[in-house]
């Protein structure tokens, strides 16, 4: 069992039910879950490491309105598991391929629940349409419960297949810094594009260009 | 009525609860609006009660973080006495306005903006402290909103529409527009020399390649290809290459 597992499993489900139903204070953003994971797991730079790289995956997409998004709450809590103890960067990629796996089935069954609270609604149709407090109360705390179910399975299931990986992956040092490589080159190519994405065309085009040039100038320079 | 706009306001927090595809966020703001309702004259016995209720748990769709504002306003309309197809024509005029200004404005706009900085710091002092930057900058502006959102609606009523479409509603729409972007793009090399500071020289061109590799499929080839699946892909085959690689 992985060193914190209570924790983590409890800021796997405060991570993954800050997604959409409690508060959506972004503690389940990557950069967070996936740092205080790191702490819990006993491995702050480790969490950190995945954090940052899942937070790249992360900017990929925009939660609007009903659109279907990947929990990478969840997922940066089991992707730092997977990483914590691994020495340097030999943990990443098997990190962030547990965290993206996790995160997908995250997706899914946030549709699931979704989708069961709308037969809950329609099971009590009659009570919501007379305007029944006790009724849009109950119907509405029963979807914070499903989803805090949600959360809890996703976490289990992230935290077996981390501990999965870690034991059973067989790969050799190259085959772990090949892995690695491709999990940041990829997360690159995710928050570039997810950037292209938010700047549409025109002025904001502009502005993502002219930040782009002054991150770089900021790299070369410090 | 503060005791109300409290409960209102907690309740607010969890307004997603039970989101779903029948009726969206109705329920939700049903369930944030139901302390407002009850300082009604005669409170719950009150026929205008149960008919608000039964109204707004129909469908509703609008931006989280704004959905105070809807409730705040559908309540007030209760205790002005506005005739009830009025204060319907007025729920349904809500829902495009408070989701498209709240996505743009704190979706398109402010999380962005509070993530880059967030990784800015991250790389420029440490994790930690990009990491509180970015819970704090966030949650003034997302707490502020749902705040301002309520009281606005409470106070206007019937008229909401003049408060979203206010001065500093437009300047936050503005400021984001273009700084979400710039400080994205600022944030994007950082990130990228931090991430692989401790890879040797080719596997930074190494990651550069897949990267240029992930651009040009998720741009260009399968522009449907969403970020966690282009990365499964990618991933899933350094792995089976990784293992025979040994």
């Amino acid at each position: 069992m992985t060193d914190g597992f209570w924790w983590l499993l409890l800021w796997g489900v405060l991570a993954g039910m800050d997604l959409v139903t409690v508060g959506q204070v972004m503690v389940g953003r990557p950069l967070v879950a996936g740092t205080v994971a790191g702490l819990l797991a006993g491995d702050a730079a480790a969490g950190a490491m995945v954090g940052m790289t899942l937070e790249l995956f992360a900017l990929d997409l925009l939660p609007m309105g009903g659109a279907r998004y990947p929990d990478y709450g969840p997922a940066a809590v089991a992707g730092a598991a997977t990483a914590a103890g691994v020495p340097g960067v030999l943990g990443l990629g098997p990190a962030i391929f547990v965290a993206l796996a996790v995160g997908y089935l995250g997706e899914h069954g946030v549709q699931v629940v979704r989708r069961a609270n709308s037969s809950d609604v329609r099971r009590n149709r009659a009570g919501l349409d007379a305007g029944d407090s006790g009724c849009i109360r109950r119907v509405h705390l029963r979807g914070m419960l499903r989803d805090a179910g949600r959360a809890v399975v996703l976490t289990l299931l992230g935290l077996a297949l981390a501990a999965v990986v870690r034991r059973w992956l067989p790969l050799s040092l190259r085959g772990a810094v090949l892995v690695g490589t491709v999990a940041v080159g990829a997360a690159l190519a995710v928050a570039a594009t997810g950037a292209l994405r938010l700047s549409g065309r025109g002025t904001a085009r502009a502005w993502l260009a002219a930040g782009v040039l002054a991150g770089a100038v900021w790299v070369v320079t410090r | 009525m503060t005791r109300g706009m409290l409960a209102a306001w907690v309740r607010t927090l969890i307004v997603q609860a039970s989101w779903n595809y029948d009726r969206m966020v109705g329920l939700g703001v049903a369930y944030a609006m139901e302390p407002l309702l009850r300082g009604l004259p005669g409170g719950r016995a009150n026929d205008r009660y149960a008919a608000a209720l039964k109204r707004v748990a129909g469908f509703f769709n609008a931006h989280p973080y704004l959905t105070g504002m809807a409730a705040g306003a559908l309540a007030r309309v209760e205790y002005d006495g506005v005739a009830e197809p009025q204060a319907d024509r007025l729920r349904r005029a809500l829902i495009g306005p408070l989701g498209s200004v709240g996505d743009q404005l704190i979706w398109a706009g402010w999380l962005p903006l509070s993530v880059a900085v967030g990784l800015i710091v991250a790389v420029v002092a440490s994790v930690p402290a990009g990491v509180v930057s970015f819970l704090v900058l966030y949650n003034v502006v997302h707490l502020g909103l749902r705040s301002w959102g309520l009281a606005a609606g409470w106070r206007a009523g019937i008229g909401v529409a003049g408060e979203l479409a206010g001065r500093m509603v437009h300047a936050g729409l503005r400021f984001g527009a273009a700084a979400a972007p710039f400080s994205v793009g600022v944030a994007l090399p950082l990130v990228a020399s931090w991430l692989l500071r401790e890879f040797g020289g080719s596997e930074r061109l190494g990651a550069a390649i897949v990267g240029m590799l992930g651009l040009l499929l998720a741009r260009v080839l399968v522009p449907t290809l969403s970020g966690v699946r282009l990365g499964l892909l990618f991933l899933g085959t350094a792995v089976v290459a990784g293992w025979l690689w040994q």
